[in-house]
């Protein structure tokens, strides 16, 4: 009985192993020209994948392909292009990056160089925005969601403050508009606490409206600095009219006037808001002072992985995606692309006024550092910036706190 | 009288052991697989600086303690290493009380048990997104019902999830919501099987409510409880998902448990090395911690 048994088993196991290796033996080969051929691209969920989807369908008629499109989060994202970096064949034939991970992706060889397969930038894209897709002289991605901050404000308190939108010159006009508004029983600057990448990132354009900034030209910290510390100071004094919130919930306090405004991205905007819009970061802090790059750019890239399993395809999709007049189509669908043609149509102004601000701010705009240590670079500031806030340690404690880590980092 | 062969008994015997290691050998090679060789590779790679995306280039190389010594020496990993066990101590305390209470009480119904039974469990059936959702929503500083009820009771409200004063007691409140109702199924198991006649026996010796819950009842389920404090404190010592999906692990690291910053300083940024290193650690701390519950048990 015992031995029917051991017999029953092993023939389940058996049937089982020849039963999954059948599955994929079996499978129809991809190139069959009857049979689409199948792409899997890796998006960022939200606004900015939705525009890359609404274009695919055209080019999979004309192409005979049938794109899966895998909308993930921006960490799982990151984590699912660098796990499939691994495999000698991609899982993914084309993707979509944030611009600060290109430091990584391309120093690991993670990506396909654009140019040897046949692409270039065309006159049409704003060239700033191309500054993080070439590494080492080879272009890795092309702009595609044109994300760059800008400052997102409630209409009804900017106005009962007494200012317009375009009396917001410097970041004194700002601190008087949310006291004013703290004043009245409102919230004033909402900012986002709960990750410490969205506390460095809502922070950078304050820093650089003080001409501070994180590194210098020579890749070393510059966060204990006299620039850094007024400008810690000066947030400290614009955050504590309002309080830290969730995105969702600061766009909605500014869009239903609970609070006052906060940093922001063009792809938060929603056609059916009526409370909020927003407007550039001028890049100054006081009257009179310099005027610096202070909009920071969170472009979201497109490229092709290098063990993408037919890059020629690859890139006649992004070929494709980048044309203006495919990209001009995407803008009804929440699209912002990074081309004058696009940004400056009169057109598409009439029908979305807030993109002359954008192409302001995506000519004039600053891109966090291309470094590979970005990741931990922030996780040090965003945790001391959190201890000052929080009354743990001194301005000048936190500032040396993180200087010394951030050295440490990078030696 | 018929005589046994003793080399068919002998052949027996072997055929029994046989089989009895045929019917282990799956269990043992699916354990080698998926705890074994993780856990062996996990250690080998705490001595290394294997980084997911460097090796595609170099290999990872062997660099000792370093890993360790830079996570001990580094504030926001101890820091990590207290509020973890802050919040487990605190977590198996309250639910284990609460839990217990529960347990106690649908026991002691006399109608409704199955209908109550099912209604405290249901914090507990819910997915853990869904649940930080619930709360988020609940606890929001703009919409949710917690402040508005404050507002119109003329109390203070709060912002509760990134006020350095309560979003770590926010995060355990919502996980003793959670939780507290596994340990009451655990111990209402218990409890229906302590002997009814003992209860009896305490009752006609004029025992009042205490001495029975000290004499009778918690000696009767001493195991389940220990089974209980240990699976909670193991579980409590990996919490996650609720500290990413609503503080991230602030404000100022309040909230940053052991897992949280491995994730953030190891996984994210694919320092499997340093993070193995982490996951080491934390391992053998709950090691600790889970030992003094066993031996307690077993004694």
């Amino acid at each position: 009985m015992k031995k029917l048994l051991a017999l029953v088993l092993a023939l389940v196991m058996a049937l089982s192993l020849v039963a999954c290796s059948s599955s994929t033996a079996t499978q129809p080969a991809a190139n069959d020209s009857k049979e689409p051929t199948k792409m899997t691209i890796a998006l960022r969920a939200g606004a900015y994948g939705d525009a890359i989807k609404s274009c695919l369908p055209a080019f999979e008629e004309a192409n005979n392909v049938k794109i899966e499109a895998m909308e993930l989060s921006e960490d799982d994202l990151h984590s699912a292009i660098a796990l499939d970096a691994t495999n000698a064949t991609g899982s993914y034939d084309f993707v979509m990056a944030d611009a600060s991970w290109m430091a990584e992706f391309a120093n690991a060889g993670v990506l396909a160089d654009l140019g040897s397969l046949g692409y270039s930038f065309d006159d049409d894209i704003i060239p700033a925005t191309t500054a993080a897709c070439v590494f080492d002289g080879k272009t890795y991605l092309a702009p595609y969601g044109g994300n760059v901050t800008v400052l997102m404000y409630n209409k009804a308190l900017v106005e009962a403050a007494g200012y317009k939108p375009e009396d917001i010159k410097n970041l004194d006009d700002m601190l008087k508009i949310c006291k004013a508004s703290q004043a009245a029983g409102k919230k004033g600057f909402i900012y986002r606490g709960d990750t410490n990448n969205n506390l460095t990132v809502d922070f950078l354009s304050i820093l650089a409206s003080f001409g501070g900034w994180v590194v210098d030209e020579n890749q070393k910290a510059t966060v204990n600095t006299p620039e850094f510390k007024e400008a810690v100071e000066f947030y400290l004094e614009l955050i504590a009219t309002g309080d830290a919130e969730k995105k969702d919930d600061l766009i909605a306090s500014v869009e239903n006037g609970a609070g006052t405004m906060g940093i922001g991205w063009p792809g938060w905007y929603k056609a059916e808001f009526t409370g909020c819009d927003y407007t550039a970061i001028t890049g100054v802090a006081h009257e009179g002072d310099k005027a610096y790059n202070a909009n920071v750019y969170g472009i979201w890239l497109i490229g092709v992985p290098a063990n993408a399993p037919d890059k020629d395809l690859s890139v006649k999709l992004l070929q494709y995606l980048m044309d203006k007049d495919v990209q001009k189509a995407t803008i009804e669908g929440g699209g912002v692309p990074c081309r004058y043609s696009c940004l400056q149509d009169a057109e598409v102004l009439k029908a979305h006024p807030q993109f002359e601000v954008v192409c302001k701010a995506l000519e004039g705009g600053v891109y966090r550092p291309i470094m590979k240590e970005w990741p931990q670079m922030y996780e040090i500031i965003g945790s001391e910036l959190g201890n000052i806030i929080n009354g743990i340690k001194t301005v000048d404690a936190g500032l040396a706190d993180a200087q010394a880590a951030l050295d440490d980092l990078l030696k | 009288m018929k005589k046994k062969n003793p080399d068919r008994f002998v052949s027996n015997s072997l055929q029994a052991k046989r089989f009895g290691y045929g019917m282990i050998t799956p269990t043992l090679i699916v354990m080698a697989i998926m705890t074994a060789y993780p856990l062996i590779f996990t250690f080998y790679y705490s001595f290394t600086d294997y980084n997911l995306l460097q090796v595609l280039k170099n290999p990872a190389q062997f660099i000792g303690f370093g890993n360790y010594i830079k996570l001990l020496s580094t504030s926001y990993f101890r820091n990590a290493i207290w509020n973890t066990v802050r919040f487990s101590l605190l977590c198996v305390v309250f639910e284990m009380l609460f839990g217990f209470i529960m347990a106690e009480f649908v026991h002691r119904l006399a109608k409704g048990q199955k209908i109550m039974r099912t209604l405290l469990l249901i914090p507990y059936l819910l997915p853990t997104v869904t649940v930080a959702l619930i709360w988020r929503m609940m606890l929001s500083p703009n919409y949710g019902i917690v402040n508005q009820v404050l507002s119109a009771l003329h109390l203070p409200v709060y912002n509760w999830f990134y006020d350095i004063k309560t979003a770590f007691w926010m995060l355990l409140v919502i996980d003793i919501w959670q939780s507290s109702p596994f340990v009451f199924l655990l111990l209402y198991a218990a409890l229906q099987a302590v002997p009814a006649d003992q209860y009896e026996a305490a009752r006609l010796d004029g025992a009042n409510y205490f001495q029975t819950l000290f004499y009778v009842t918690i000696p009767n389920i001493k195991n389940s409880l220990a089974l209980c404090a240990l699976l909670r404190t193991i579980d409590s010592f990996r919490l996650f998902d609720k500290v990413n999906l609503l503080t991230g692990g602030g404000p100022a690291n309040s909230t940053a448990t052991i897992t949280q910053y491995l994730y953030n300083t190891g996984i994210k940024v694919y320092e499997f090395g340093y993070a193995s290193a982490g996951a080491i650690v934390m391992t053998l701390i709950v090691l600790v911690l889970a030992s003094i519950y066993i031996k307690r048990a077993m004694s």
